[in-house]
Order: C-alpha cells, then sequence, then structure tokens
C-alpha cells in the first residue's frame, strides 16, 4: 500500500509541477496564493448564491430534499462528464508509463495509484460543487451531526462508482490498441469512441424514467417533499445516499450507507479483477504495438508547393489540434459539441411528452423576441458555450518545451500570437453559427438581429481569444508529461471562465441600463464597447509581445 | 559572421550565468563550444538565438544586432536546438516545408533542396510519415534538414550528433566542413571531446559562466601541458 500512495504522490506532483518550479519560483508565493484564493471564494460565493435562491425556492414550497438529490445527481453527472475526458488520459497517453512499465511494481500498484489520481482530481472539484451546497442545506434545514458525517461519506463514494465505470469501458475500448495497424489513428478513434458510448448511454438513460401524468406530477408536488421522488431510480448508490440524507431515522441512514459501501466494493473488487486482466494489454498495445503506419510512397508534387506564412501556420496548429486525441477532444470538440448536446438533452427532456414541447415552442415564437433582452440573453448562452473553447489559453503552453520555437524564427511575435489564436476565433465562430442557427430557428428571429448577433459574438470571441493567449504567456506550462495536463490540470483553465462571467456580468448590467432600448441601438452600443476593449488588449498584445515571451525559456 | 560582444546573464540576482562574455566566430570557421554541464552553454546559445534576452552586451550575426534587429539577425542563422521532440504530430514533410514557408526559400529551389538533405541523412522515404513515428535519431536528422533548409550562412547548432548513427554523424560532420570552406560559419556546443578536436577550427571553453579558453588545440596544449590528452586538459582547465 505505501508503494501505491507513493506513486499516487508521484503521478499528481508530475501532473502539477509547471514553469514556476523551473524557473525557481516557489509555488507557494503570495501572490499565487492570493490569485487562487480569490478565484476560490469566487466560485464558492457563485455557487452558494445559485445553491441558496434555489432552496430558499425549494423550501418555500416543501420541496427542499428534491435538492439533496438534484445535489448527488450533479455530483454524479460532473464525475462521468470528467472521467470521459481525464481517464483515457490518466491510464494510457502519459508519458511515464514507458518508465513506469520496467519498475518493480505490481500491475494492482499502478492501477491504483492511477485510479487514485483520477479520483483526487474529482474530489478537488466535487468537494466545491458538491460539498458546498450540502452543507447549505444542513444548515438551512436544521440537520444534525448525523447528517454531516453522512454528507461526507455521501461526497466520498459516489464518485468512485462512475470513476470505475468509465475507466473500464475506456480499457475494454483500448485492449485492441495492440490489433491496430496505425497506433496514432487507433488513439484518435479511440477517444471518440469512448466520447460517443458515453454520450449515447447518457442521453438514453435519460429518458429511461416512465413518463408521468400530469395529475400524477401535480400529486407530487402539493405532497410534502413529493417531488424527491422524480429524482429517484436511476443509480441505485445515488438513490440509497438520498434516503440516507433525508431521513430522519439513524437506522435507515446507517443501512443506507452500508448499502453503498456494499456496491462500491463489490463494484471495485469487480473492477481490480477486469484491470488487472485487461488493463496492461492494452496500455502495451497502446505504447508499443502495433506500431504506426509507414508510409513509403513518393511524395505528391503538389506537397512541395509554397504557401502564405498565415496559411502555412495556421495549417500547423490546426493539425497539431486534430492530430493530438487530447486537444482534439479538449479543444475543438466542445465548441461543436456543447450546444448540440445542450439542445439534445433539452429535446430529449421534453421528449415524453411532445405536446409540451410544441406548446412552449409556440409559446416562445408569441412572445416578443426581437428585443434586446432576447439579444443579451442569446449573448449570454454563447458566453457559456465558448468558454469550453481551450484552444486559446494553451496555445503556448500546448506546444511544450518547443514553444522556445516561436521566439528563434524571423517571424515577429507579435504575428505568431495572432496565427496562433486564429482556430480558437474559427471555433468560436461555428459555435456562434450553430448557437443562432438553433436561436433562430426556435424564436424566429429576424435576419438582420441574426447578423447583429453574429458580429458582435465574432468580435467578443476575438476579444477572448487575445485574453487568454496573453494568460498564456502571462502562466505558460510548458513541462508537462502528458497533453491532458495541458488541458485539463492546468488551472489557467479558470480565466475563460472568468472572462465569461464578467462578459456575461457587462450584458446584465446594459440589460439593467437600456432596459427598453431599440434592439439594435442596444446591440450597438455592446457592440462598440466590445470593439474598444478589443482594441486595447490587442495594442496591449503589439506592444509587449517581447516582454510577454519572457517566461518561454 | 556571429559576435559576442560583453555579454552577462543573470536568472538570479547577484548571480551571473554568463559573465562579460567576448566571442568572435569568423567567416569560414568552426567554432566548438565546451563545458561542463551548467557551464553556460546553452544560455549562451539561447541568447545568440533569441530565445533568451540579454542582460548586458550585444550579440551580432552578420551585423545585425539580435537585440535591435531581431527579425533581420534571425534570418542570418538556422539553429538546431538540443532536443529534437518538435512538431510531432507533422509528417516529416509538412515540417519542411512549413519551414521552408517560414524561412522564405524559394519555390523552385524546395524540392531540390529537401531531396538533397533527406537523401543525404537517409529519412527521404520516410517524409510522409508523422515525426512522432520517428526514431529520436531520425528526429535529429529532420530537424537539421528543417534548420539547413534555407542555406543560412550561419549555423548554430546545440549537441548536434546527439542521437545520430556514425554515418549521418560522419554526414553531418562533413556538412560543417564544406559550409566552412564556402566562407560561412558554423558554431556548436557538444560534450564529445573527439569531435571537436578534430572538426573544429577553433573552441572556446566556459566554466562557471566564463570564458576560459579561446583558441585552436595546438594553442591549448602550448598554453597548458603538451603531452597531455585532451580530456586532461579540459578537466585542467574547467576545474581550476
Amino acid at each position: 500500500m505505501k508503494k501505491v500512495i507513493k506513486l499516487t504522490k508521484i503521478f499528481l506532483k508530475n501532473s502539477f509541477s509547471n514553469i514556476d518550479s523551473r524557473m525557481g519560483i516557489s509555488t507557494k508565493s503570495k501572490s499565487k496564493i492570493i490569485i487562487y484564493g480569490l478565484l476560490f471564494l469566487y466560485f464558492a460565493g457563485l455557487i452558494i448564491f445559485l445553491g441558496y435562491n434555489l432552496l430558499d425556492g425549494l423550501i418555500a414550497i416543501h420541496q427542499e430534499k428534491v435538492f439533496v438529490g438534484m445535489v448527488l445527481f450533479m455530483i454524479f453527472g460532473l464525475t462521468i462528464v470528467q472521467t470521459i475526458f481525464s481517464s483515457i488520459n490518466v491510464l494510457y497517453f502519459t508519458k511515464d508509463s514507458e518508465y513506469l512499465l520496467p519498475l518493480p511494481l505490481k500491475p494492482y500498484q499502478i492501477i491504483l495509484a492511477r485510479t487514485n489520481v483520477m479520483l483526487i482530481a474529482e474530489y478537488l472539484i466535487i468537494f466545491l460543487v458538491g460539498l458546498i451546497p450540502l452543507v447549505m442545506y444542513g444548515i438551512l434545514t436544521k440537520a444534525g451531526i448525523i447528517y454531516y458525517f453522512t454528507m461526507i461519506f455521501a461526497v466520498i463514494l459516489i464518485p468512485i462508482l462512475p470513476v470505475l465505470l468509465i475507466s473500464i469501458i475506456v480499457m475494454i475500448i483500448m485492449s485492441f490498441a495492440k490489433l491496430t495497424k496505425n497506433r496514432n489513428k487507433f488513439q484518435l478513434i479511440a477517444t471518440l469512441l469512448v466520447l460517443a458510448i458515453i454520450m449515447g448511454l447518457a442521453i438514453s438513460t435519460s429518458g429511461m424514467k416512465q413518463d408521468l401524468t400530469n395529475e400524477e406530477m401535480a400529486q407530487m408536488v402539493v405532497q410534502a417533499n413529493g417531488m424527491i421522488e422524480l429524482v429517484k431510480g436511476y443509480i441505485p448508490t445515488v438513490d440509497y445516499l438520498i434516503e440516507a440524507l433525508t431521513t430522519k431515522s439513524l437506522l435507515t441512514t446507517i443501512i443506507e450507507v452500508l448499502k453503498t459501501i456494499g456496491i462500491t466494493i463489490v463494484g471495485f473488487i469487480l473492477y481490480m479483477i477486469i484491470a488487472q486482466k485487461i488493463y496492461f494489454k492494452g496500455l502495451v498495445g497502446n505504447l508499443f504495438g502495433g506500431g504506426t503506419s509507414h508510409s513509403n510512397k513518393e511524395i505528391n508534387q503538389k506537397e512541395y508547393r509554397n504557401s502564405k506564412l498565415y496559411k502555412s501556420y495556421i495549417g500547423k496548429e490546426f493539425k497539431n489540434l486534430v492530430r493530438n486525441p487530447v486537444f482534439l477532444v479538449q479543444c475543438l470538440l466542445p465548441a461543436i459539441l456543447i450546444p448540440i448536446l445542450m439542445v439534445v438533452v433539452v429535446y430529449a427532456g421534453f421528449n415524453s411528452d411532445k405536446m409540451r414541447l410544441e406548446q412552449i415552442t409556440q409559446m416562445l415564437q408569441q412572445m416578443p423576441t426581437n428585443t434586446f433582452m432576447i439579444v443579451c440573453v442569446i449573448l449570454g448562452v454563447i458566453q457559456f458555450f465558448t468558454m469550453f473553447i481551450y484552444i486559446s489559453i494553451t496555445a503556448i503552453s500546448r506546444d511544450g518545451e518547443n514553444a522556445v520555437f516561436i521566439k528563434y524564427i524571423p517571424v515577429s511575435l507579435y504575428k505568431q500570437y495572432i496565427y496562433k489564436i486564429i482556430p480558437n476565433i474559427i471555433m468560436n465562430i461555428i459555435t456562434v453559427i450553430i448557437t443562432l442557427g438553433i436561436a433562430g430557428y426556435i424564436l424566429h428571429l429576424p435576419v438582420i438581429t441574426l447578423i447583429a448577433l453574429f458580429i458582435i459574438a465574432t468580435i467578443m470571441g476575438v476579444f477572448q481569444s487575445l485574453v487568454m493567449i496573453i494568460v498564456d504567456l502571462k502562466r505558460p506550462k510548458l513541462n508537462w508529461d502528458s497533453e491532458y495536463a495541458v488541458v485539463k490540470q492546468n488551472l489557467n483553465l479558470v480565466f475563460p471562465v472568468l472572462l465569461s462571467m464578467i462578459n456575461i456580468a457587462i450584458i446584465v448590467g446594459t440589460v439593467f441600463l437600456l432596459k427598453d432600448i431599440n434592439v439594435y441601438l442596444g446591440t450597438g452600443i455592446l457592440g462598440i464597447l466590445y470593439i474598444v476593449l478589443t482594441a486595447i488588449t490587442n495594442k496591449y498584445l503589439y506592444n509587449k509581445q517581447y516582454e510577454l515571451a519572457n517566461k518561454i525559456i | 559572421m556571429i559576435e559576442i560582444k560583453n555579454v552577462s546573464k543573470s536568472y538570479v540576482k547577484g548571480k551571473k550565468s554568463v559573465d562579460d562574455l567576448n566571442l568572435e566566430i569568423k567567416n569560414g570557421e568552426i567554432f566548438g563550444f565546451l563545458g561542463p554541464n551548467g557551464a553556460g552553454k546553452t544560455t549562451t546559445i539561447r541568447m545568440i538565438t533569441g530565445i533568451l534576452n540579454i542582460d548586458e552586451g550585444d550579440i551580432l550575426i552578420d551585423g545585425k544586432s539580435i537585440k535591435k534587429e531581431p527579425l533581420e539577425a534571425k534570418k542570418n542563422f538556422g539553429f538546431v536546438p538540443d532536443s529534437p521532440d518538435m512538431f510531432l504530430k507533422l509528417k516529416g514533410i509538412e515540417y519542411l516545408m512549413f519551414m521552408a514557408d517560414v524561412y522564405d526559400v524559394p519555390q523552385n529551389k524546395r524540392k531540390e533542396k529537401i531531396e538533397e538533405l533527406t537523401k543525404k541523412f537517409e529519412i527521404y522515404n520516410q517524409l510522409n510519415n508523422q515525426i512522432q513515428s520517428y526514431s529520436h535519431g531520425m528526429r535529429q536528422k529532420i530537424v537539421i534538414c528543417g534548420a539547413l533548409l534555407s542555406e543560412p550562412k550561419n549555423w548554430i547548432l546545440d549537441e548536434p550528433m546527439t542521437g545520430l548513427d556514425p554515418k549521418s554523424s560522419y554526414d553531418l560532420k562533413e556538412m560543417m566542413r564544406e559550409h566552412a570552406k564556402s566562407g560561412k560559419t558554423v558554431f556548436f556546443s557538444t560534450h564529445i571531446l573527439e569531435v571537436a578536436e578534430k572538426l573544429c577550427d577553433r573552441v572556446g571553453i566556459i566554466n562557471k559562466g566564463k570564458l576560459v579558453f579561446v583558441g585552436t588545440f595546438d594553442e591549448m596544449k602550448q598554453k597548458f601541458k603538451e603531452n597531455a590528452s585532451l580530456e586532461e586538459l579540459f578537466l585542467e582547465i574547467t576545474e581550476k
């Protein structure tokens, strides 16, 4: 067990070490602690604010217990989403695997340590988004000490099963690695396959629950805490823990927690048995097996054609993003998948009741949609979607130690920064087009409004891309052990979220200030504001192009 | 020609990693830059290539200051970094064409130059494969090809022999000789003393940030011990 703990520590240290330690700067520097402290407070504050409003509303209609169910579901769902992305990288794509295999370690020790890394990464987020609302529930409902003990069990236990389940799915798919003739293509296909299977499962299970009639629904709402039944029946461990957290009987709490522990232990044993059988086959196959397809064909004459530098540079950036499964999934795909997924989930949610969907669509269309308020809502939604595009925030870090390349070639740094953020701007435009397409279809917005929205959202995309490359230049993460570390274990990724929140705050502020303004005038004012902000940021990037590159060494 | 004038660099205040370095690498010369680990070799090369800012002094590449006219100076050299693990997701040919676009290699010269270099290093048949499928030595070769594609007047190479097989190492040394013969400059760092002895017109030895010797091997022998081996001379100079 000692070896497992040591391995886990080493994996974690490897993942989170960054440029600062390389440059001899203490990672515990005061400014850093202050920044992360403020960020923590910001997110904690946001969660408390949203959670409190929701819980307050539920208490008013005596349905507060449903809040516990929602939080536990959120933890479960969040773990699944996070693990989809992390498992394939932590288990297969980390650079240290090659050095690990010859060491005198037992297979279970490596598997356990890898699993620990995934779980610890989950807990970091789950403590923030899960523990805070649950404590808030405890305080507002004046729960006893037993509740808090059970709550800790719940937060610790819930993420385990989804992590194990997703890891097994990944291991099964990756066990075919040794059969492949082209390892690189296989990695890409396997990643997309894992994504497709799990998303398919998530969407299909969302419609699993039997439809409720309006009368049944009404009865549940009227009955004190009847709505809790709505969130039950999907995942056994979540059900047990909802019961354990909301019951007043100590005996029930103990029984339900024991049931959860029992299922988790069984799941864990099964996981270890299967993982020990298939993990290393896949790992070895992925590292050495199958080789990489070698093409000996003559070079096409077209390949020798010269092209403009900007085309060549942007092409290189896109190739690096598309051919790397981790970057593809984390940086490119969210731009397309997130808006589509949101629509699919919303439609799946309403699917059981077609009448209701039609009624809602009709209702929306009867509303005066061509207003500044609606424009701002759509802009806010776009901001929410685009904050998941991590191209610009990782533009420098993705190059790793090779980032110095930009400093010794005879191309101005400013030009290179711009070439590097163009893929972010393009993906941002794709997200905007998809979102506006859906919004235009549902709300029947005039074409001119859609064009105005497209222009503003694109300018905001350029602004976001410029700000994010500046952040990455100021805080690059250049020595990483796997691509995954750049796009996931990288604290810089909070900055796109932060900027999107600020943008949303600006949009909300504008709505309050310019309530009844003409839609085009209001849109124009917002447009001018963002043009000015973009111009200032661009000027800063140009003027400071050399100083900003100081950390790239 | 590369001129290093009174160059100093500190990472930590009060401790100079490179201290008042003065060097002139003339046209037609192969210059070997030697020194123990942590002596300041890489820092110097990084300053010459513009990767690191210079605290004091200046560096001129064919008369262009890397500080004041960085883009012009960078056009005058081809650089091979110590790690060849770059652009792994690009195919060999894509990397070379990208470098050709960066250095404005004329259309009519590209094919000829790429074929000449890659055939010499025996990687021509691998050009349609991604660089990540290459061995360490092959990666080193493709990076060298990329740096030499634009026929730069000055070659700056950081540990270029690492990972090369004997034939490729021999070919690279021959290319360095030919390049110097045509009146151009080669500046490279190495740990392999025999390579430096056989290849270099002059060597510079740096230790603890200071240049402790510049000259030919004969001069080194005269100055220190006449009958000592190269290894002994190097140790004597750097351990003083």
